[in-house]
């Protein structure tokens, strides 16, 4: 059988088992994403509040309303947490039990951000269809399904973005004994130039041709800007051959220092 | 099958002194050291042999166990596990063995086990019919039919170790590495799984290596035991001629009726009193003298009870261990 072929059917056995494991916490989805949604609504109410007070911003009320509406979907959507617990099975040499069986090692991981996401749109979705409706007015809504086409690619290639990601710093633990100091600069790092805590288009003139290129941006606010802004189509050329760019570039660094990381692991414990 | 040339096998650690003193001295500057865990061992096991790996705490057996499955890469030495170089961790040679850690659980932690095997249905690439098949059989011989869809958190350890050997054999492996599997375990239940185990090599032809300080599995199971101690092999061969060898003595213990005189027992050659006193009388006695004593133990008194034993394979074992770890006769 074909290695992916397998690999794909062991994948599908192991989201529905994470999915049975996880529906037990429901409560906990729910509260989660309440919390989820908590900052883009107070940064939208802020951000309301300023323009109609005067402030003069380079975008417009429905630009933020747009952008903080969807800003938690995105985040959820392209979000991985693997990180602290993949350094944690490398350094206590908990990838063992997975490295003598045949699959790839990384799948028990992705089948778990699938099965927690699947999970999380149940709590999520219908919050965010509350404040649509509240902010129906002022959003912006791409005409056509078009859009909402490269929304739904940008979206997937900025999850697998921010997956390799991880997957590259947490193979830094093969050699080091500790990487959560570089877990939360990283995270800290991410939330500013993804456009995760202040939009991007609020940045200085003088950043914009970093602030535009850097990788970060193509894991959250990338995605939002192709519904709420006015990405022309070469814009969104440009932007999806970047963020494609970054996903095959930091997918080969991961599997580089990955490979790397193998032969030096030493399977503490028994 | 298996085949070791001058195996071995080094780790790399840094080194850090207690106390904040330590630490901030560590921040500056590193002290690495280099330890031999595994020394240049050779060997090989045939198909169907059942060996086991023997050795105090970090002698290097599970270092050896590790990088016959494929875990860890070996620093220099050949190995060749069915064809495989086993740190390639090709499919093909992954779907032909299994590990079982005693101390480490294979299984899914919070769903049934079933769950878990159907997962190894999918890795394995097992047809519904040998699936089925290999679950009914397995299942049967360690009785554990009721605990196939209970949550593997919620059943006993030793129930967990059977459902974790059911779930490293339902893809009908060839070779079969143990990292102590009994640890832990009550005595019925490590009898079950000896059994089980022995049951298994016999029927399927399985063949296992077994790491474990409880000599009763080793005996048990194991015609061939590999001694590694300090990362080198220092005995290949028979349990029985290990006994032998260590041990080339019989122990005696007799037990009379009354009060019995033994004294001239200490000067009949081959023979050492190892305790008498009253009614009994426990010897060493040379395996080759052993009928000529317990024709003379039948003489000095009333017999009640005779018992003649080889020496404790634990004994043999501890004595081994200890001499080695003598300065000086590491040798």
């Amino acid at each position: 059988m074909n290695t992916l072929v397998r690999n794909l059917r062991v994948l599908r056995r192991m989201t529905a088992a994470e999915i049975a494991q996880q529906s037990i916490y429901r409560g906990a989805w729910i509260i989660f994403m309440a919390a989820n949604i908590c900052v883009p609504i107070i940064s939208l109410l802020i951000w309301r509040t300023a323009i109609a007070n005067g402030a003069q911003l380079p975008i417009d009320e429905q630009y933020v309303t747009t952008y903080f509406v969807l800003l938690s979907f995105v985040t959820m959507a392209t979000s991985s947490w693997l990180t602290g617990f993949l350094a944690n099975d490398i350094r206590l040499g908990k990838l063992s039990r997975w490295m003598v069986r045949p699959a790839s090692l990384l799948l028990g991981f992705v089948a778990n951000n699938l099965s927690e996401k699947f999970l999380k749109l149940f709590a999520l979705v219908p919050m965010i269809g509350v404040l649509w409706w509240i902010f129906r007015d002022s959003m912006t809504i791409p005409a056509g399904p078009g859009r909402w086409a490269v929304f739904a690619v940008s979206l997937v290639l900025g999850a697998i973005l921010v997956f390799t990601i991880d997957i590259l710093i947490a193979s830094i633990a093969f050699w080091m004994d500790d990487v959560s100091a570089l877990a939360q600069a990283r995270l800290i790092i991410a939330s500013v130039l993804s456009g995760a805590v202040v939009p991007l288009a609020l940045m200085p003139d003088w950043s914009r041709g970093f602030i535009d290129n850097q990788p970060f941006r193509f894991t959250v606010s990338f995605p939002v800007e192709i519904v709420a802004g006015n990405l022309s189509g070469y814009d969104l050329l440009v932007g999806l051959g970047l963020q494609t760019a970054y996903v095959l570039v930091f997918g080969a660094l991961a599997r580089l220092v990955w490979a790397a990381g193998i032969r030096a692991y030493s399977a503490v414990g028994a | 099958m298996i085949a070791a040339t001058d195996l071995t096998k080094t780790y790399t650690f840094h080194k850090q002194q207690a106390g904040l003193g330590g630490a901030i001295k560590s921040l500056v500057r590193r002290t690495y050291e280099t330890r031999l865990a595994v020394d240049s061992i050779t060997f090989s096991i045939n198909r169907g042999e059942v060996v086991g790996l023997l050795g105090p705490n970090g002698a290097g057996k599970t270092t050896t166990l590790k990088m016959l499955s494929g875990l860890l890469y070996v620093t220099s030495g050949e190995l060749e596990v069915l064809g495989f170089t086993p740190s390639g961790r090709k499919h093909d040679y992954l779907r032909r063995i299994a590990l079982v850690m005693g101390q480490k659980t294979m299984l899914w932690w919070d769903v049934p086990a079933m769950e878990s095997l159907l997962l190894h249905k999918e890795m394995y690439g097992l047809g519904t019919q040998e699936f089925d098949r290999n679950v009914a059989e397995l299942a049967e011989l360690l009785d554990v039919q009721d605990l196939l869809n209970v949550q593997v958190r919620k059943v006993s350890l030793g129930e967990r170790m059977k459902l974790e050997l059911m779930a490293a054999l339902v893809h009908g492996p060839e070779i079969l590495f143990l990292d102590e599997p009994t640890i832990g375990l009550d005595v019925v239940a490590k009898a079950r799984v000896r059994t089980f185990l022995a049951e298994v090599n016999q029927r399927r032809g399985t063949t296992i290596l077994v790491t474990s300080h409880d000599m009763d599995d080793i005996e048990a199971l194991c015609s061939r035991v590999m001694i590694i101690d300090h990362g080198r092999l220092q005995y290949d061969g028979g349990l029985d001629e290990l006994v032998h060898t260590a041990r080339p003595r019989k122990l005696v213990q007799a037990t009379y009726a009354t009060n019995v005189d033994s004294t001239h027992l200490d000067d009949v050659e081959g023979v050492t009193a190892v305790d008498s006193s009253g009614q009994r009388i426990k010897l060493e006695v040379d395996r080759e003298r052993a009928g000529e004593v317990l024709e003379q133990l039948t003489r000095i008194g009333p017999l009640v009870d005779l018992d003649v034993a080889d020496a404790d394979i634990e004994d043999i074992m501890r004595d081994l261990f200890l001499r080695r770890s003598m300065p000086g006769d590491a040798s």
